[in-house]
């Protein structure tokens, strides 16, 4: 979460509007999971990679890198797809063991790679967003979209004070280990259980410091806030708009057909 | 408005405050008046009550007893009467991490004034050029938790200057800061209190009240022990040594210096290290 955090400030795209981000990554997950294509998939896949390492510019090692871990799951969650336990074997491949073939059929092989293929363009839609847009710019398009505010305000609050909270409780960690804290299992569990404890009682003075803070403010209940604005470029809603357009007209191809 | 000695921005009249009922009191009677565009430092011990008497000025905390006056009258506790207060008198925390509540720095700073209700294009205005003046446009875009502590201090002092505040309050704003960002605090400072603006700081930096404020205000288990200017605080060693503060290391040296002979008797007392090198320098 740190490093997505990270890298997204230092995209080159950080910069665009964040609307059009999020509907551009929004309307092509739609027509991923809409469509099932493999040729939608491929393209969706393809243009989020190159917008996020071409144009935003993150490394092409750390774009892969994150996306190896859900690829992962996604292979171990397809596998049951893709390998029976059968005594008669099935027509895609089938290898004896004793009495029985570890086999598959050639649906449920297809079926597994359109649906490894939808997932990780899906996953690629969410990685352009989240790695080419700040949190503050995606609350503020939640805001935009009439989200609930009271929703929003907790987000924003959580993502500030996540940092803070993992800061102390790093702090705390550190301390405890000069004092060997965690020498074996049974002092670990008891300092983790007091760093806990730690935590929650700090968060909770910390809460109380903040709330001061903002009724020093003039605080009324709501917090309203200002963000910095990027305008919407032409040039970009176009192509946007071109591109989903294509999308669509490529669902429809394939659904039709 | 009445000029002189009689315009006091803000007057404390034995103020009594107590975190719990029937807890031991935070503040025992706390009275001083603070003059308007005048510079004053809070010292004392730690836990003498200057947070807890900076956090009645602005009306987080409802004295038990007591009363407080802005600009002559007493403070009105309606909600309107409260937002008309901290619209006026602002206060800079300690902590920045306990004041900055949005991770974006553009919004924190658009806070405080969209609360005044003002309109967005003023707001917007107002922000950029409280981004300039307080030169945090090298650092505006990124976020608070990628922020140093000076950079943090600097965004906390802006959520406030950004208000146009009559008073600001400042607790220990060059806690935990190296030299460079202190320095860089107390020229903002100094700039502020040239623009007129009231300051009152809390500080354990006795060299820099000395040098910096027109009035120290010396506090002592919840009371005002002395307020009076910075010389005659700090040649006043019982009471130093009441509150844990030692003799700025410059007055020490003039002291010293004056016994030797080398300096005349008769010499105001030095506020900075710059001045006594000028009373040698010169061969007074």
């Amino acid at each position: 979460m740190i490093v997505v955090d990270k890298l997204c400030y230092r995209s080159k795209l950080r910069l665009v509007n964040a609307g059009e981000k999020f509907i551009f990554s929004v309307m092509t997950l739609l027509f991923c999971i809409i469509s099932r294509s493999l040729l939608i998939a491929g393209i969706a896949f393809w243009v989020n990679g190159f917008l996020t390492v071409k144009k935003g510019g993150i490394s092409f090692g750390r774009y892969i890198r994150l996306l190896a871990v859900p690829f992962t799951f996604l292979i171990l969650s397809t596998l049951a797809i893709i390998v029976n336990f059968s005594k008669v074997p099935l027509d895609a491949y089938a290898v004896p063991v004793g009495t029985f073939f570890i086999t598959g059929s050639k649906a449920s092989l297809a079926f597994a790679i359109q649906l490894i293929a939808t997932a990780m363009a899906s996953v690629s839609c969410l990685y352009f967003l989240s790695l080419n847009t700040t949190m503050t710019d995606i609350l503020d398009v939640l805001g935009k979209m009439h989200c609930p505010e009271m929703m929003i305000e907790l987000m924003m609050l959580i993502y500030r004070f996540i940092f803070v909270l993992m800061e102390t409780a790093s702090a705390i960690m550190v301390s405890q280990k000069s004092r060997l804290g965690n020498k074996n299992l049974k002092t670990s569990v008891k300092s983790f259980g007091h760093m806990g404890a730690g935590l929650f009682i700090r968060a909770l003075r910390r809460s109380n410091f903040l709330y001061d803070a903002m009724e020093s403010r003039c605080y009324n209940g709501k917090i309203k806030v200002l963000s910095v604005q990027h305008p919407v470029k032409k040039k970009e809603a176009v192509g946007i708009l071109l591109f989903e357009l294509l999308l669509l007209g490529l669902t429809i191809w394939r659904k039709l057909v | 408005m009445s000029i002189g000695t009689e315009d006091i921005i803000i007057e404390v009249k034995d103020v009594h405050y107590a975190y719990e009922e029937d807890g031991p009191h935070s503040l025992n009677g706390v009275s001083l008046r603070i003059k308007r565009g005048q510079k004053v430092a809070f010292m004392g011990a730690n836990g003498c009550g200057k947070s807890t008497l900076f956090l009645c000025c602005n009306g987080i905390y409802r004295p038990d007893s007591g009363t407080i006056l802005f600009n002559g009258k007493p403070v009105d506790y309606s909600k309107k009467g409260l937002l008309d207060l901290r619209s006026k008198v602002g206060i800079v925390f300690q902590d920045p991490d306990n004041q900055l509540f949005s991770a974006s720095v553009y919004q924190e700073i658009s806070f405080g004034p969209l609360n005044l209700g003002l309109p967005e294009d003023e707001v917007r205005k107002d922000i950029e050029q409280v981004i300039e003046y307080l030169e945090i446009t090298p650092f505006c875009d990124r976020p608070a938790h990628a922020l140093s502590g000076g950079q943090k201090k600097q965004v906390s002092i802006a959520d406030i200057l950004v208000m146009h505040p009559d008073v600001i309050i400042l607790d220990e704003p060059a806690a935990a800061l190296d030299a460079k960002h202190t320095k860089m605090v107390n020229q903002i400072v100094d700039r502020l209190a040239d623009e007129g603006i009231t300051i009152l700081m809390a500080t354990h930096d006795i060299d820099y009240a000395l040098s910096w404020a027109d009035e120290i205000v010396l506090m002592h288990e919840g009371k005002v022990l002395l307020q009076a200017d910075p010389v005659t605080v700090c040649t006043n060693q019982e009471a130093l040594e009441m509150t844990n503060q030692e003799e700025p290391a410059v007055l020490k040296l003039f002291d010293k210096l004056v016994k030797k002979g080398v300096l005349k008797e008769n010499l105001r007392p030095p506020v900075s290290m710059g001045q006594l090198e000028q009373y040698i320098e010169h061969g007074v």
